[in-house]
């Protein structure tokens, strides 16, 4: 017990020192920080609703390159992260895969896009092309994890009738965790959704490329009204996995 | 005995899990083919892990393991897992199939990669796979996902995996265990009929000294992973299985 209030003590103290050397303790500038935010909601406001057609079909891209991007990070992070899964293949295989997986992770997803615009030009091909590699680092981890932990007397029972090893990762390993991959693949969806808009800061695409233009020349009424416009894709995408998810996952026995 | 008389026969095996004391010390025992012998033993005496050395999911590091005949090793194993089947204490079924996608991993030991990764099995196997689960008497129960079902249901489901994978011997660990004991003989006596009716030896661990006394023709009893005890209960032994733990 002393020793938990210690530890709590010892981060509480950390966390003041950290704050203090980033600024949090510098009244002056908050207080004019909370003036200028007061200033930009007032100059944001009425959103100009004449945008809409412009950000509309930006918005519409941005949603085209999140969904492409990661389903088709979804397809190669699957077979990755079963390779990665030590119950299954040898130690020199699952660590190759997960070594892999780690270096695609180290690289963050505005710095892939970047990448891409180098490879194959502007537009939102590099977008898609950044969303995709961002997804198959991060879902190639959680897989492969999630695919270690099946129930091993699932797998004991079903190799005991002399199933193969892709049998077992068809017909058990996939099955077992069908709630978990339906559930990262939604949360890493709205996740991209989120982080595609900015991609297009760089050239990669989507909305990002009008917000920008629109934060350069001031017009933040311009500006609010693409932010709404995120806000209701994201609010519908909300709906949308709670819905999938009610429909697919499994529920307690009735 | 003859050893072709034998399901199995297990000569000085010990067995340790990495870096811990042995489990198993020493065993040896013969089953008879086409006869059912249960293992008896308090918590913790090693009867799931005999199991799964019996099942060749787990290697001993000594001793030698026989299986209809043949000695299991690392070559042999693939081809007797088709040939033993294995039902662990929790069934081991995928909660997200239905009774009927369960039953037919029984088939996949002689199914290949082609159309079965799409999930579309060959016709006679399907048929096979509803036909035990009318035998075990849930085939209205064939369409629906396993974690739907019931704790007797899931057993019977279990069983009629096991029944399509057409196996000589049925290592069976503690699979009646977590039922009450009309339903466990009730399984009990459907799985004596399909062994008798295919010839099939059946091994498995059981707690229940009424249900031991009742279907077997052998006993064995396992504490601190030696058999201890050994013997038939048609008469020739006076003592109950119940006695001899006690």
């Amino acid at each position: 017990m002393r020793t938990d209030l210690f530890i709590m003590a010892l981060v509480a103290v950390l966390l003041s020192i950290v704050l203090g050397q980033l600024g949090f303790f510098d009244a002056a500038r908050l207080t004019k920080g909370l003036q200028n935010m007061g200033i930009l909601t007032w100059e944001m406001l009425p959103p100009d609703a004449s945008v809409l057609p412009v950000a509309g079909e930006a918005l519409w891209e941005t949603v085209q390159m999140s969904f492409a991007g990661t389903m088709l990070g979804f397809l190669v992070s699957l077979p990755l992260s079963v390779l990665g899964t030590r119950h299954l293949f040898s130690a020199p295989v699952s660590n190759l895969s997960r070594l892999i997986a780690a270096g695609i992770r180290t690289v963050p997803v505005l710095l892939w896009a970047i990448l891409f615009v180098i490879l194959v030009g502007l537009g939102p091909l590099a977008g898609t092309l950044g969303v995709a590699a961002y997804t198959v680092g991060y879902l190639a981890k959680i897989y492969a994890e999630l695919f270690e932990g099946t129930d091993p007397e699932i797998v004991e029972a079903v190799r005991g009738t002399g199933a193969s090893r892709l049998h077992l990762v068809r017909f058990v390993v996939l099955p077992e965790g069908a709630n978990a991959i339906l559930t990262q693949l939604l949360f890493m969806l709205e996740y991209n959704i989120r982080a595609s808009s900015i991609l297009g800061f760089v050239g990669a695409g989507g909305v990002g490329f009008v917000m920008q233009v629109y934060l350069q020349t001031l017009e933040y009424r311009r500006l609010a009204t693409v932010l709404l416009l995120i806000l209701v894709v994201v609010l519908i995408m909300d709906g949308l996995s709670a819905w999938m998810r009610r429909r697919f996952l499994l529920t307690p026995q009735s | 005995m003859d050893s072709t008389d034998l399901a199995l026969r297990a000569e000085g095996i010990c067995f340790a899990y990495r870096g811990e004391e042995w489990v198993l010390k020493d065993i040896s025992l013969s089953v008879p083919r086409g006869k059912a012998t249960m293992i008896m033993g308090p918590s913790g005496s090693g009867k799931t892990t005999l199991m799964k050395v019996l099942a060749g999911i787990l290697c001993p590091q000594r001793g030698r393991l026989e299986a209809l005949s043949q000695e299991v090793g690392k070559r042999t194993r693939r081809s007797l897992y088709s040939l033993i089947g294995y039902i662990p204490q929790q069934l081991g079924l995928v909660r997200n199939l239905t009774s009927l996608e369960n039953v037919l991993m029984g088939a996949l030991g002689r199914c290949g990669h082609g159309k079965v990764m799409l999930g579309l099995f060959p016709r006679h196997e399907v048929e096979q796979a509803q036909a035990a689960l009318d035998l075990m008497g849930i085939g209205d129960k064939s369409s629906e996902k396993v974690f739907r079902l019931s704790g007797g249901q899931r057993q019977r489901v279990a069983i009629a995996r096991t029944l399509l994978q057409r196996p000589r011997v049925v290592l069976a660990d503690e699979f009646v265990s977590d039922l009450d004991l009309a339903l466990a003989a009730e399984i009990l006596r459907l799985m004596r009929q399909v062994a008798e009716r295919e010839q099939m030896t059946f091994v498995a661990n059981m707690h229940e000294p009424q249900l031991v006394r009742e279907f077997a023709d052998q006993v064995l009893i396992l504490d601190h992973g030696q058999i201890v005890r050994r013997f038939p209960t048609d008469g020739s032994q006076e003592r109950s299985p119940s006695e001899v733990l006690q």
